[in-house]
């Protein structure tokens, strides 16, 4: 067992956790931050995106020790006071899913994009969402809603 | 009993633990393989030495001879390195073609050529820049061409003392024009086919070319160039009948390989295809360049 000390979300957490331990375990099963999904395990399917420093990277194939001196963000970092930020509303607006299963990776992987890149086209949208699948096919609306996004646009309801 | 993780500071230390755990351990670099193969038990290493605080292994360096890249070198760093770009833009091309964005953030240029997966994007790049690598173990450092590196299915020359600490890239001929292709099923699958070219120019003769270089990955169970597809382009001027034939060639010499993404014969048809579409991209190229025929 190993000590690990993790930046979280803005927060600061200690916990012990097998030396080789993956991210994925680490957040789900220790922390029960539980909106990074456990999908394929094979770093194929992108339902446990997060942010390594801003980067996108699958917690499936991320050991939890190499994390240290980290900022990870999770989706359950998105929300500021319970209130949904700007592109998960526009999620929501332009119906950017369905069972919702790929939804928190999706939205990582669309933030990682948007910092690196502020104003992607399609090509580059597809490119940054490469990593996630949805097997609901609802990728029209997901590129919609980052499109939305990079250009600005919240519609008020 | 729990698997091990030591974090050396040093290559030096790295090097110590390479020796003293043997086959008991693997160094992991970015990990985005490694892992998957721990986690479907298809290993089982007592111990893993990571890579990734070695700052020796980190960073690149353009020089007049070339380019020296750091085997912990991320697959987005290659694809987004402007030196990549100018001095081995095929490298970059095969970079971007990795797997996905998330894959790329993490991998690096070491552990894709050390886990020597078929379908790789960069070892074909690679061979056709003439790549060598860096193995350093506690006895001392060999330099090994890329062409003597991959000896199987994810099997290379690396002993288990040894660590890849670095890949060298000789500078291109002035002029030269290259291409990766990529044939998969979908963009972030392994190559079905994978093909490299450089062309180099003819520095008199217009539109001539003195020296072309093929490789292939993902048809065989090692990458490799297709040297006799080569000579084919190598003994004339390159018409269509003999771009042709080069494809025939490098689709005889490749010995294609069946399974569940695509069978040998399908493999063979996509090789001679692939092989055309490279070398009159990398024609086209050169053209626009003004060493071409036009």
């Amino acid at each position: 067992m190993a000590k690990l000390k993790l930046q979280i979300n803005g927060e600061e957490i200690e916990l012990e956790a097998k030396e080789t331990a993956l991210l994925l375990d680490v957040l789900r099963e220790r922390l029960e931050l539980t909106g990074t999904k456990r999908g394929c395990e094979t770093s194929h399917c992108g339902a446990c995106t997060v942010l390594l420093d801003g980067m996108a990277v699958h917690s499936c194939v991320v050991l939890a020790a190499r994390c240290e001196g980290k900022e990870i963000t999770t989706v359950e970092g998105l929300s500021h006071d319970g209130e949904l930020n700007e592109l998960q509303q526009l999620f929501l607006r332009h119906g950017a899913l369905q069972c919702g299963y790929c939804t928190p990776g999706m939205l990582m992987a669309a933030t990682a994009l948007l910092r690196r890149n502020p104003r992607p086209s399609l090509e580059e949208i597809k490119i940054g969402l490469d990593g996630n699948l949805c097997r609901c096919t609802g990728y029209i609306g997901i590129f919609d809603a980052i499109q939305a996004c990079a250009q600005g646009k919240v519609e008020t309801a | 009993m729990d698997r091990k993780l030591i974090r050396p500071e040093t290559v030096e230390e790295a090097l110590s633990e390479r020796e003293k755990y043997g086959r008991d351990a693997l160094p992991i670099a970015g990990g985005q393989s490694l892992l998957v193969l721990l986690r479907n038990k298809l290993i089982d290493p007592k111990v893993l030495i990571d890579l990734q605080t070695l700052e020796e292994l980190q960073g690149m360096k353009r020089q007049d001879a070339g380019l020296s890249i750091g085997a912990m070198t991320t697959i987005y760093g290659l694809a987004s390195s402007s030196d990549v770009q100018m001095a081995a833009p095929i490298l970059a091309q095969g970079a971007s073609k990795v797997g996905s964005t998330a894959i790329r953030n993490l991998g690096t240029i070491g552990g894709n050529l050390c886990h020597n997966e078929p379908g790789a994007d960069l070892p074909p790049a690679l061979l056709a820049l003439n790549a060598a690598v860096e193995l350093r173990s506690r006895k001392g450092t060999r330099k090994v061409p890329l062409r003597e590196f991959f000896r199987n299915y994810f099997e290379t020359v690396v002993t288990p003392e040894e660590l890849l600490c670095g890949v060298e890239i000789p500078k291109l001929p002035e002029g030269a024009s290259g291409v990766y292709l990529k044939h998969a099923i979908s963009s972030e699958d392994l190559a079905i086919v994978g093909v490299a070219a450089v062309l180099v120019p003819h520095e008199k003769q217009a539109g001539a070319v003195r020296e072309v270089r093929i490789s292939l990955g993902g048809v065989s169970p090692v990458p490799f160039r297709a040297t006799k597809a080569e000579n084919v382009l190598n003994s004339g001027v390159l018409s269509d009948e003999v771009i042709r034939e080069a494809g025939e060639v490098a689709a005889a010499e490749a010995e294609p390989m069946t399974d569940p993404h695509a069978s040998a014969d399908y493999r063979s048809k996509m090789v001679k295809v692939l092989v055309r579409r490279a070398i009159a991209a990398a024609m086209g190229q050169l053209e626009r360049n003004g060493n071409g025929k036009a």
